[in-house]
């Protein structure tokens, strides 16, 4: 109410003063812009103020937390009765597949050790929830329930049950921002399943799609090849399904071909994530042998990926119908 | 009022904040208002609380950190908001509501246009139509918030 008694005398200079301040900010805003975009100098300065604003997030989250909760007291029994028949029941299923699945294990262990090569370790999982937490669509995030308190760490592999999904980014306290794999800034290494060849798949900035540059332009890839992990690279372990080829391009006058794929993984529409700890953490004692070790697996691979590891089913068939032949 | 503007102000700006992250079922999440600038604006057009550029630049940083966008986007966002609305406020103020609607749509009209721009940059994806939605959204709920803030802060400022 006071202010129009100042504006009078200050018009023409403040005017210009103005724009002048306007211009000062919005240069001040495209360097920070910049510099977070393409040198990641920002990047400690965030992860710190994320530290400051992480109660934010829980302020968010609390009272789809407590609704969680309030419905599961409020379920009827008849209902939870009836989830758990459905999942003992797939429990069951899931189990007698293990049994084979560990019978395969134990026999590749055998071959493995024949073959003079490292055995495959399985990586521990931990269980996370999602935040009820939206974060710009435009950032490739999500935010899940686990931080630094459970044991989360930067770098780790985050997977759902179709595929995999991100690594985690920023850790919090009681929460974690993973970054997606369809980032444009995410890199993962990656092998085609029919032939083992390695290349990388790059996120695109669309949910639905990853770019897999730089093939040659005899390329064995075509449209609904696997991509697994080749846990180059040694963040992700090897093998977990990533995407399924939708269409390969040979531009004409390029030298490389370029195939984009769709990822297997829900991106984050589900409520349930799974992260995976590394395994080669667990035994800090003799990292320089295990990482050679590792790349005479790949090596290995390389050679034999059709007959060994050109997906779980067909070698299921195979091995299943070797074994047959050696009994009769 | 100053007492309004001591805790009011505050207040509705977290509020605001919790509103953009919030989650939203699928098919509403696309028009979702940017509340941060509907919040600011009323300060701004009612008591010039927010009148500087720092101020909202800030606000536009916590906003970028929370969200996860590029560290300034929504802060440069903001500052041309303010400084839009600063520049004709005396204007806007004595506008019927329809018409401060309409202007108010626009304003946010060109922060949308701000923001394609340093999306399309970095090469995020190119959005939709529906990154067209939020001024609509905002547009319709200018009257209500305009009216409920106002409503506020008067018996803010006379009731207690």
């Amino acid at each position: 109410m006071n202010a129009p008694g100042r504006d009078p005398h200050s018009m023409v200079p403040a005017a210009v003063a103005g724009t002048a301040r306007l211009m000062a900010y919005a240069l001040l805003a495209i360097s920070l812009m910049t510099l977070d975009h393409r040198g990641h100098y920002v990047e400690r300065v965030r992860a710190q103020a994320l530290q400051l604003a992480e109660p934010i997030y829980h302020l968010v989250d609390l009272p789809f937390r407590l609704a969680r909760q309030l419905q599961t007291h409020l379920l009827r029994q008849q209902i939870l009765a009836n989830q758990r028949d459905a999942l003992t029941t797939t429990l069951m299923q899931l189990r007698a597949e293990l049994v084979q699945f560990d019978d395969l294990q134990r026999e590749n262990a055998e071959l493995r050790a024949r073959l003079g090569v490292a055995a495959r370790q399985r990586p521990g999982t931990l269980a996370a929830e999602l935040a009820a937490v939206d974060l710009d669509p435009f950032s490739h995030r999500i935010l899940v329930r686990r931080g630094a308190a459970d044991g989360v760490v930067r770098g780790m592999p985050v997977i759902d049950d179709l595929g995999v999904l991100g690594q985690v980014d920023r850790v919090l306290h009681h929460a974690a921002d993973v970054v997606l794999i369809t980032d444009p800034d995410h890199a993962l290494p990656v092998q085609v399943q029919p032939g083992g060849e390695r290349t990388i798949a790059y996120g695109s900035g669309a949910f639905d799609t990853l770019r897999l540059d730089d093939l040659p332009m005899n390329t064995r890839i075509e449209p609904g090849s696997l991509v697994v992990t080749s846990g180059l690279g040694g963040r992700f372990p090897a093998g977990l399904p990533v995407a399924r080829v939708t269409r390969v391009q040979r531009p004409p006058g390029e030298s490389f071909a370029r195939a984009e794929a769709r990822p297997l993984a829900a991106m984050g529409r589900n409520r349930f994530v799974l992260l995976l700890r590394p395994v080669e953490m667990e035994q800090p004692s003799q990292p320089p042998p295990e990482t050679r070790s590792e790349i005479e697996t790949h090596t290995e691979t390389g050679i034999s990926a059709d007959a060994v590891e050109s997906g779980t089913p067909d070698t299921t068939d195979g091995t299943a119908s070797d074994a047959d032949e050696e009994t009769a | 009022m100053r007492r309004a503007r001591r805790w009011l102000l505050p207040l509705t700006l977290l509020l605001a904040m919790l509103l953009t992250i919030v989650p939203l079922p699928q098919p509403i999440a696309p028009w979702r208002p940017h509340w941060l600038a509907l919040v600011m604006i009323y300060w701004q057009i009612e008591t010039r609380a927010l009148r500087g550029l720092g101020q909202p630049f800030a606000l536009g940083l916590v906003l970028d950190l929370l969200t996860g966008a590029l560290l300034g986007q929504h802060a440069l966002g903001l500052v041309i908001i303010n400084f839009l609305v600063g520049r004709f406020r005396n204007r806007i103020r004595f506008f019927p509501i329809w018409q401060q609607t309409l202007i108010i749509g626009a304003v946010l009209f060109n922060d949308r246009i701000v923001n394609l721009w340093i999306v399309g940059l970095v090469e995020r994806g190119w959005p939709g139509w529906n990154w067209w939605l939020p001024p609509l959204t905002a547009m319709l709920l200018w009257p209500w918030l305009y009216l409920a803030m106002d409503r506020m802060r008067l018996a803010w400022r006379t009731g207690r």
